[in-house]
């Protein structure tokens, strides 16, 4: 028997758009229904993976550096070929000595992440374990499943012992067909097949047969409760459900407030479900491979119930905006440079203090200096010495700026905020929308954002976002 | 004190604005011919012994790292001692200080420093827009030079009441002095209207709260106190200097109504002239923003911490109120080419000392006129110069 891989805690993200499928239709002459989750200029897979894991690790009240390894899924990693997991890693503040590992090269990467974490638990190797699967698709433009295409992300803490719902049951189905697909170099996901074809001798056999294999493999005695399936195109998740007898489908809330969230679909369909005890089947596809697992939930997990909050909400965006965000629409002729470039000594002194977000205490008078690289005196006392410490994430606005002029690559409105953390800090950063819900006073957190993609190189960094209000 | 005397003997520069059809060289030559063509007694240019030159953004006309060895060429002196200073916004003022020492100290007994700096050869997007992907990469991102000011008038509209209509009397009174100066970039006239309605360009200030970018060239002559007769029969004198610097990111600040670096700057300043700022007539202040010359009245002590905005609007700054600001029109209006922007508020007060201003000139009972400039990432540094008319 496999020994017991337990689900801690769960957390997700949505990012801050939401596309009317109706708008994409209409540049395309042709309807559309719904909307998508869609990701704003400053998000990306490795923003969005971030929240989610943090939200996770929150739940699960641990310390982030006793976590063994990070398992990161996603059809669209940051960097091609470069540090992506290392960058997550570290902003999710995960020791340098995790492991862990980055699946990719199709949506079938988050049920790939998933297993992987779970298989280091099961063989002692890791005690505990993030799982994170993100996506945030480019699809080609004028692409039949355009307006469907989103982004999201879900994260799993999993543990050997102390969770209350378990990994029970796993089953795979491999066939080299080719479904979504983006070959080398090309920047535009595409879909090549004739959709009756897809429909009819790929996706919905497949999905018959492993379904009605979870099914008999939970057994009577732990009936499946609630379903997370696959819904490549809004409606093939419902013929399935249909053919599998579903009661409950949930990821169906999911899909209509996100879309299709590619390699983090399968998970953050399943996990609000989660909440509520009995066995939750989680089935995700792609890439010719299709993998459904059961959970057996004894008691809410923490941060199920918090799931359908996160994803609710947005701003919706125009599909012109959307193009913009997604590198689709360039302004014509050279953008303005990055004065340090991302190869610069800078990025390499100071990626802690700025995936990390540290600062320097000075140890005489307690002034916290960030970032710690610029002050090796104190601005307060001129003391030395310092003890370096993660900042506060939280704090109020002291005063603030809204930036409407700047060149391309920038997007205005642009705030800009000073901000006084809870632990006395003070930082100046970028602020997160246009800026008419800043004010001084104002109650904001810290979040990762992409500054910037530069030279082909992506930068991170924090930004002030305000607080929901209760 | 132990250091000489210093005299102005001549002061002069060229019409600012944008200044397409000429080169930075010719620019630094009209000024240089301008400032020896207002020693009233003449001045053979070969009397120069050495030069400071200031310009700031080498980076906008592609002469980075030139140093100083462009001006004695541009100005028929080539081989004389030349340096260039550069120290953010206040270039000018400090080549001015930097120059006032040369001769205090008794190396030489006469100085030229000369301000130039080419704003408009490169766009806008390219030019100093372009800050805003400079610096740090993450903790100024975004960071155009409105930003270094606007959090400052966000704070003080919040904790003093100040008003965007009071922010506006500032522009409005310094295109009205614009109007009145022959060398001012803007020669017209703005109401307050016209400020609230211009374009946001970085909240709370818009278009009209902002100076130009502008192309200039300002000189000035300085000699031992000694022989200044052989130069005029109105010299005017170095009364004092200050410079001060306050940590360079916005982050770092401790307050957002006030300038440390000009607070401290004008400290030293007032103690090295040995009065208070009660006694200063008229002043040219860094108004690179409206909120910036508020700020200004306040730090230099002119009026209360606060008041600045009230102050402005009731027409204490103007030219017939009781502590005339900027009547040159500021850098608002005269325009602000950085590196020449403090020798030329030099210039104002030397006009003003010798009662040269024209329709601009202010009384002068005390015969002293502050110049300050403020800037590096906005606030890290300050430099004020005190000019007298007084013989001793």
């Amino acid at each position: 028997m496999t020994p017991a891989v337990q689900l801690l805690a769960v957390g997700a993200a949505a990012p801050a758009w939401r596309l009317d499928a109706a708008d994409v239709g209409a540049a395309w002459s042709r309807g559309g229904r719904g909307q998508a989750g869609v990701c704003a200029p400053d998000e990306d897979v490795l923003t969005l993976a971030a929240e989610a894991a943090g939200r996770a690790l929150a739940a699960s009240g641990l310390q982030t550096d006793i976590v063994d390894g990070l398992w990161w899924g996603t059809a669209r990693p940051p960097f091609a070929e470069g540090p992506s997991h290392a960058v997550l890693a570290r902003a999710i503040g995960l020791s340098q000595r995790s492991g862990g590992s980055l699946c990719s090269g199709s949506p079938h990467a988050g049920m790939e992440a998933l297993l992987s974490a779970a298989d280091a638990i099961g063989a002692g190797t890791a005690r505990v374990a993030v799982v994170v699967v993100s996506d945030a698709l480019v699809p080609g433009n004028g692409t039949p499943f355009e307006a469907r295409a989103g982004a999201g992300a879900a994260a799993v803490v999993l543990v050997s012992h102390g969770g209350n719902a378990m990994l029970t049951e796993r089953v795979t189905r491999t066939q080299p067909f080719l479904d979504r697909y983006r070959g080398d170099g090309e920047a535009d996901t595409r879909d090549l097949y004739d959709p009756r074809l897809f429909r009819e001798e790929i996706f919905l056999p497949t999905m018959r047969e492993l379904g009605e294999q979870l099914v008999a493999l939970a057994g009577p005695e732990d009936a499946i409760r609630a379903w997370s399936l696959p819904d490549p195109d809004g409606r093939l998740g419902a013929t399935v459900a249909k053919h599998l007898d579903v009661t409950t489908n949930a990821s169906a809330g999911v899909y209509s407030e996100l879309g299709d969230t590619g390699a983090a679909a399968a998970l953050l369909g399943g996990i609000g479900a989660l909440d509520t005890a009995g066995t939750v089947a989680i089935v995700g596809t792609g890439g010719g491979r299709t993998t459904g697992v059961t959970i057996k939930v004894k008691d809410p997990v923490r941060g199920a119930a918090a799931i359908g909050g996160v994803l609710a909400g947005g701003r919706a965006a125009s599909y012109a905006e959307v193009l913009r965000a997604r590198g689709q629409l360039v302004p014509s002729g050279e953008t303005v440079q990055m004065g340090v470039p991302p190869q610069s000594a800078q990025f390499v002194r100071g990626a802690d203090e700025m995936l990390g977000l540290l600062g320097a205490r000075c140890v005489d008078c307690g002034t916290i200096n960030t970032p710690p690289s610029i002050h090796p005196h104190c601005i307060s006392c001129g003391s030395a010495k310092f003890v370096l410490e993660p900042l506060a994430r939280h704090g109020r606005v002291h005063t603030f700026v809204v930036n409407q002029t700047m060149p391309p690559p920038f997007v205005a409105p642009l705030p800009i905020a000073v901000v006084d953390l809870d632990d006395g800090a003070r930082v100046m950063l970028q602020g997160i929308g246009d800026g008419s819900d800043i004010s001084i006073g104002t109650e904001v957190e810290l979040v990762l954002r992409r500054y910037a993609h530069e030279r082909g190189v992506p930068v991170y960094g924090y930004k002030v976002r305000p607080m929901e209000r209760p | 004190m132990s250091w000489n005397r210093v005299a102005v003997v001549g002061a002069g520069l060229i019409k600012f604005g944008e200044l397409f059809e000429q080169s930075y060289e010719q620019m630094a030559a009209g000024a240089f011919a301008a400032a020896v063509d207002s020693v009233d007694e003449g001045f053979e240019p070969i009397q120069v012994e050495a030069a400071f030159v200031a310009t700031q953004r080498g980076t906008l006309w592609g002469q980075e790292g030139i140093g100083g060895n462009t001006i004695p060429t541009a100005i028929g002196l080539a081989g004389i001692p030349c340096t260039r200073i550069e120290n953010a916004c206040p270039s000018g003022s400090d080549a001015f200080r930097v120059g006032a020492m040369a001769v205090a100290s008794g190396v030489h007994d006469v100085v030229l420093v000369i301000g130039v700096e080419k704003m408009r050869d490169k766009s806008a997007d390219e030019g100093l827009l372009s800050r805003a992907a400079a610096g740090h990469p993450i903790f100024t991102r975004g960071e155009t030079a409105p930003v270094l000011f606007a959090p400052f008038a966000t704070r003080h509209m919040h904790e003093f009441g100040t008003t965007r209509e009071m922010l506006a009397s500032v522009a409005v009174k310094n295109h009205h002095n614009g109007a009145l100066d022959p060398y001012a970039h803007f020669q017209n006239e703005i109401t307050i209207d016209d400020v609230l309605k211009s374009p946001p360009v970085c909240s709370p200030l818009h278009l009209l709260d902002c100076c130009p970018q502008t192309d200039g060239a300002a000189a000035t002559l300085l000699v031992s106190a000694e022989i200044a007769e052989r130069y005029t029969k109105k010299p005017v004198f170095v009364a004092g200097f200050g410079v001060a610097t306050d940590h360079p990111y916005l982050h770092e600040k401790t307050s957002f109504t006030a300038m440390k670096a000009t607070q401290l700057a004008a400290e030293r300043a007032y103690a090295m002239a040995g009065i208070e700022p009660g006694l200063i007539d008229c002043a040219e202040v860094h108004d690179c923003f409206t909120i910036t010359e508020i700020l200004d009245i306040e730090d230099l002590g002119f009026v209360d911490k606060g008041k600045g905005g009230v102050a402005s609007l009731e027409g204490d700054t103007s030219l017939t109120g009781r502590i005339p600001i900027n009547t040159s029109g500021g850098l608002l209006a005269k325009g602000h080419p950085i590196g020449a922007t403090g020798v030329a508020q030099i210039v104002e007060c030397w006009w003003q000392l010798r009662g040269e201003a024209d329709e601009r000139q202010v009384e002068t009972p005390n015969g002293y006129a502050l110049q300050h400039n403020v800037g590096g990432r906005g606030s890290g540094v300050s430099v004020i110069n005190i000019l007298t008319n007084n013989a001793s």
